[in-house]
């Protein structure tokens, strides 16, 4: 991303907040997990000790009423209980005098058997120890309460902790504070570039300007900063001495003039003239009788207000299915898979019909209007989405949401990429790229890290908070900036036109066999498959959204350098193919293995993947659609693309919720992961002849 | 609905306690509500959470009790005693006394029945199908009740947690509506849950049921291949519980009892019940409710306790060594007299 002049400030000031925030948030942290180390050991052994009292009262009661402890009937289920209530205890067990067990749950007992039956003995010793004994059985802390009956010692509860059970807590929390540590850097970054870029080095830059028209001679134009802070101290002070030098100007001019007229002499008379010539030769002056002043559109004045509505988005990003499967199933003619696919697949076809729309209506209302327009449905939508009852309803909600979502990224791009403009244009839309990447980044990470602590509504109403707040903050920008001027009219006719885009079967490609695809793997396997299957197999919200964040990360990190590689290079199409391929061969990785390391292989390659095709296949239309985007506007070729691909983004989960009850989550994994290879595939053959036949890329210096 | 979750639901059910608002700042009144008592078999567990009910709630009451001793010609008089009095309310027992006393919902004699009065009942079987009441939701009539008996459900998910059951033995006086209506209701179940109900109807003599036919029903059901025995609520039965139980625990049949008496005081192994004496409190706050919320009997529904008894006699589970569950166990109440039974 390009952030103008101001980067060695902005890098200064980053790196002043990381010295400010991390080592006090680290060393808080540091010395909040020793003391919850400390705290914890004890606190186990005292769980272990009252659920095991109370296992030995029932026991005991069961044993008084005749049932002989090796008869007990149901301890199984009823161990079962106590564990899923208290994840912490590892197993529970129930051995007999000789130290053989009787019952077990939790763990082989081929790893306790040995020490029991050599325990038995010391077991009888510690009768009189209502405490019991406490053992270290490899990785496990054994507890073994003694079991009475009307004759004395019959047996012994014994209930066990796994001496990984605090270091895995504590690693998870200490993960957990790390992911909330690197997300609100990230947050410190936007807010910090936004900061400076807004009040600092756009104003800076503007003012430069004016200073290089004043170095050529030319007053005409003044720096249009409206700031009550120092920048617009000086500014004011700036543009005050700019309005001297005209004013002595025109003083000049008006004395020349004076001189010229009122003067009989000719030779001076002409003198004075030629002087007059010379100075306006020289100098420049705006005619009106003032400086005009200079403003400039920046990309990156909306980046903050993106950041934060993608960031509110993004939040659910990791537990979507897992909250649809929470709620009850009204439609009884779907399968439960599809109806967990559907809030998704219908926030998706709002996007689909938003950025249709959102297209047209930029043109028309201009971009700002159409972000805070935008932003009703998309506040509506997350509120709703946290009281939804059913996930119809739900799905109901998530597409207004989409709506609002689809209007608001729409605009945005357009704006992105009518300020960036020429060669910048793709290092513009990867600006655009790395806000939304970053926003998805703290998004997914947050949320899961928030669903896990407040539940899910109360997720969905922080994020309803963020948009709000975005949109609090937009309409902040749009009082202090300029009207926009990129709102045009367009004919009906144009309207139409734009279908005959499809006749290009360049475009047509792309759309199908590169953005249909790259959608259909992220919706499907991504959105849906791999928050359902970390889920079933037993990783909490927190380490879902880790691993989930992977994609936004290697993205992140990737597209910097495909972006710079692209605008290096060119190779644009070659950077969509081998990303395709690439894609669809790591999902189709992920299920060849077992566990969640494959899983997360596929999530990093499909990041790789997105993130060298991502900003090239939107760099790339005005190369292949030279003709369409004159016509039309690149705003609405963009807008069509985005709004095709979304075809496979509503595909890609009902796809995979039809898969999956087929074959089964890996089954279904190999399905998505197959098409979307095979799709890529066919790009890559296609692609190659791009180069063949009638081409424009020579035409691209007329844009 | 599987075992854990039953347990689960009767256990919420057992810590739960009925919505009854504390009347502490209820003014008492200066004259005591007087309540006329009619029972049919003497004195015993729900008349007595009935009056204790009020004791606990501080309510004044004034109780003439009658009993009617199983004898049905008492109750006219019982009718005429109660209108007499002038009482503020009318308690009936038993499905015979509140039938005769209060009539039957579409034939109600003003001069035969109690109607001005209000009303309630209690240990009445089947309110709605001994035609009490239209339906449970409400009297409409001047009456309210409580309904004693478990629904069936619950009871055969409670005998299917101790043990699965496969074969279904039941025996019962085929002169009983109650029990061919339970037989009907078990076979339905028995069709959800995979088993089988074996019914064995014990031998009519002269328009009444044999004793003597119990124990050879039993043992024929035995041969049948029953792995569990259902007792239904059957005044036959229940008179002739030790019969009956004893022959279960000689053919070592465990069995289930749905009403409390086989459990408590016969050789049935287990039972799930409400208990009268919980039936009689529940009771006495529908005649709270009347009396002291002035509220329409009509407006009162006919409902059981929310907590359900799980009874198990455990020298009979001695005597069978079939050994309940640690779960059910936990939230049983256990008839242990340490006086052990042979089968």
């Amino acid at each position: 991303m390009r952030l103008d002049s101001s980067r060695s400030l902005l890098v200064r000031l980053l790196m002043l907040a990381v010295l400010v925030l991390v080592p006090p948030m680290g060393l808080a942290s540091f010395m909040a997990l020793d003391r919850f180390e400390q705290g914890m050991n004890p606190e186990l052994d005292r769980k272990a000790a009252a659920v095991g009292r109370d296992l030995v009262v029932q026991v005991e009661r069961a044993v008084a009423y005749g049932i002989p402890v090796d008869k007990l009937v149901g301890v199984d289920e009823f161990f079962a209980q106590v564990l899923s209530g208290n994840p912490e205890i590892r197993y529970l067990g129930i051995t007999g005098t000789d130290g053989g067990i009787l019952f077990l749950r939790g763990a082989l007992s081929g790893q306790l058997a040995e020490t029991y039956h050599q325990q038995s003995g010391g077991l009888t010793g510690a009768q009189d120890s209502v405490d019991g004994t406490t053992t270290q059985i490899g990785d496990f802390v054994d507890l073994a309460l003694p079991v009475k009956g009307r004759a004395g010692l019959v047996g012994a509860v014994h209930v066990g902790f796994d001496q990984g059970y605090i270091s895995s807590r504590l690693f998870s929390i200490f993960y957990d504070i790390a992911v909330v540590l690197g997300a609100s850097l990230i947050v410190a970054f936007e807010i910090l570039l936004f900061v400076v870029v807004f009040n600092v080095s756009g104003p800076m830059k503007l003012v430069a300007e004016a200073i290089e028209y004043g170095k050529k001679g030319d007053f005409t134009r003044m720096p249009g900063i409206r700031a009550d802070d120092e920048v617009g101290h000086f500014a004011r002070v700036f543009n005050a001495t700019m309005r001297q030098v005209d004013s002595a100007y025109r003083g000049l001019m008006a004395y020349i003039d004076e001189v010229r007229t009122g003067h009989f002499d000719r030779d001076a008379a002409e003198k004075a003239g030629e002087i007059a010539e010379r100075v306006r030769f020289l100098f420049r002056f705006d005619a009106s009788g003032a400086p005009s002043f200079l403003r400039e559109k920046l990309s990156s004045d909306v980046r903050l207000p993106l950041f934060l509505f993608i960031f509110a988005e993004e939040i659910s990003r990791s537990f979507m299915p897992l909250y649809a499967q929470s709620l009850p199933l009204r439609l009884a003619w779907l399968t439960p898979e599809v109806m967990i696919a559907l809030p998704i697949a219908v926030f998706m076809t709002g996007i689909a019909i938003g950025s249709l729309w959102g297209g047209v209506v930029t043109e028309r209302l201009g971009s700002r209007r159409v972000f805070q327009i935008g932003l009703v449905p998309a506040a509506l939508g997350c509120l709703m989405s946290g009281l939804s009852q059913s996930v119809f309803e739900l799905s109901l909600w998530r597409g207004i949401a989409g709506l609002g979502y689809a209007l608001v990224t729409v605009a945005c791009q357009g704006y992105i990429s009518k300020t960036g403009g020429g060669s910048r244009q793709s290092s513009g839309l990867g600006s655009y790229v790395g806000a939304v990447l970053s926003a998805a980044l703290c998004g997914t990470v947050l949320g899961g890290v928030m669903a896990d602590r407040i539940g899910f509504a109360p997720t969905f109403f922080v994020s309803t908070g963020l948009v709000v707040v975005s949109g609090i903050l937009l309409g902040y920008l749009l009082e202090k900036a300029a009207p926009d001027q990129d709102a045009t009219t367009e004919s009906k006719d144009d309207q139409r036109g734009l279908s005959r885009i499809f006749l290009n079967w360049r475009f047509s490609v792309l759309v199908l066999f590169a953005a249909i695809p790259a959608k259909i793997a992220l919706t499907g396997f991504f959105f849906f498959l791999v928050p359902l299957m970390l889920w079933n197999s037993g990783h909490e919200l927190p380490e879902i959204a880790r691993i989930m964040v992977l994609y936004p990360l290697v993205m992140l990190a990737v597209s910097y350098y495909a972006t710079r590689f692209s605008d290096q290079w060119g190779w644009r199409v070659g950077q969509i193919a081998v990303g395709g391929i690439l894609g669809g061969a790591g999902i189709l990785l992920a299920a060849l293995f077992d566990g969640t390391l494959p899983l997360l292989v596929g999530i990093v390659f499909l990041g790789v993947a997105h993130g060298m095709s991502a900003s090239p296949q939107l760099a790339l239309i005005p190369d292949i659609c030279w003709v369409e985007c004159h016509h039309y506007g690149r705003t609405r070729v963009l807008a069509l693309l985005r709004t095709l691909e979304r075809v496979g983004s509503v595909i890609g989960p009902v796809l995979a919720a039809i898969f999956l009850p087929l074959w089964g989550a890996e089954g279904a994994i190999v399905a998505v992961g197959s098409v979307v290879l095979g799709m890529a595939a066919i790009f890559a053959m296609l692609a190659s002849r791009y180069g063949d036949g009638p081409h424009l890329e020579s035409e691209e210096g007329a844009l | 609905m599987n075992r854990r979750q039953f347990l689960g639901s009767v256990s919420a059910a057992a810590l739960g306690l009925w919505g009854r608002p504390v009347l502490a700042t209820d003014m008492p009144p200066s004259k005591p509500y007087r309540i006329y008592m009619a029972l049919w078999r003497g004195w015993e567990d729900a008349a007595q959470g009935f009056k204790d009910y009020f004791t606990n709630q501080n309510i004044p009451v004034e109780l003439i009790i009658r009993d009617a001793g199983q004898d049905r010609s008492k109750l006219p008089e019982f009718v005429a005693e109660a209108k007499q009095l002038g009482v503020d309310l009318v308690f009936t027992w038993g499905t015979t006394v509140t039938v005769d006393m209060l009539g039957t919902y579409d034939k109600v004699d003003p001069t035969k029945h109690i109607t001005d009065i209000p009303a309630v009942f209690a240990i009445v079987s089947q309110p709605d199908g001994a035609k009490v009441v239209p339906d449970l939701a409400s009297s409409r009539r001047n009456i309210a009740g409580t309904s004693y008996l478990v629904p069936m459900e619950t009871q055969v998910n409670l005998l299917q947690s101790y043990r699965p059951v496969r074969r279904l033995g039941m025996v019962y006086n085929p002169l009983e509506k109650n029990s061919l209506v339970a037989a009907d209701e078990l076979r339905a179940l028995g069709r959800r849950d995979g088993f089988e109900l074996v019914v064995a109807p014990v031998d009519v003599a002269d328009g009444k049921p044999v004793v003597a036919s119990i124990a050879p029903k039993v043992a024929g059901l035995k041969q049948a291949g029953v792995d569990f025995l259902y007792i239904p609520p059957d005044t036959f039965l229940n008179i002739n519980r030790d019969i009956l139980t004893g022959a279960a625990l000689a053919e070592k049949i465990p069995s289930f009892a749905a009403a409390e008496n086989p459990v408590l005081f016969s050789k049935a192994m287990f039972g799930g019940v409400y208990r009268y004496y919980t039936v009689g409190q529940l009771t006495a706050y529908k005649a709270e409710q009347i009396l002291v919320h002035k509220k329409a009997p009509a407006d009162l529904p006919i409902e059981p306790p929310k907590r359900l008894s799980i009874i198990i006699n455990m020298p009979v589970v001695r005597a069978l060594e079939i050994y309940p569950p640690m779960g059910l166990l936990g939230l049983a109440e256990v008839v242990d007299n340490s006086e052990e039974v042979r089968p």
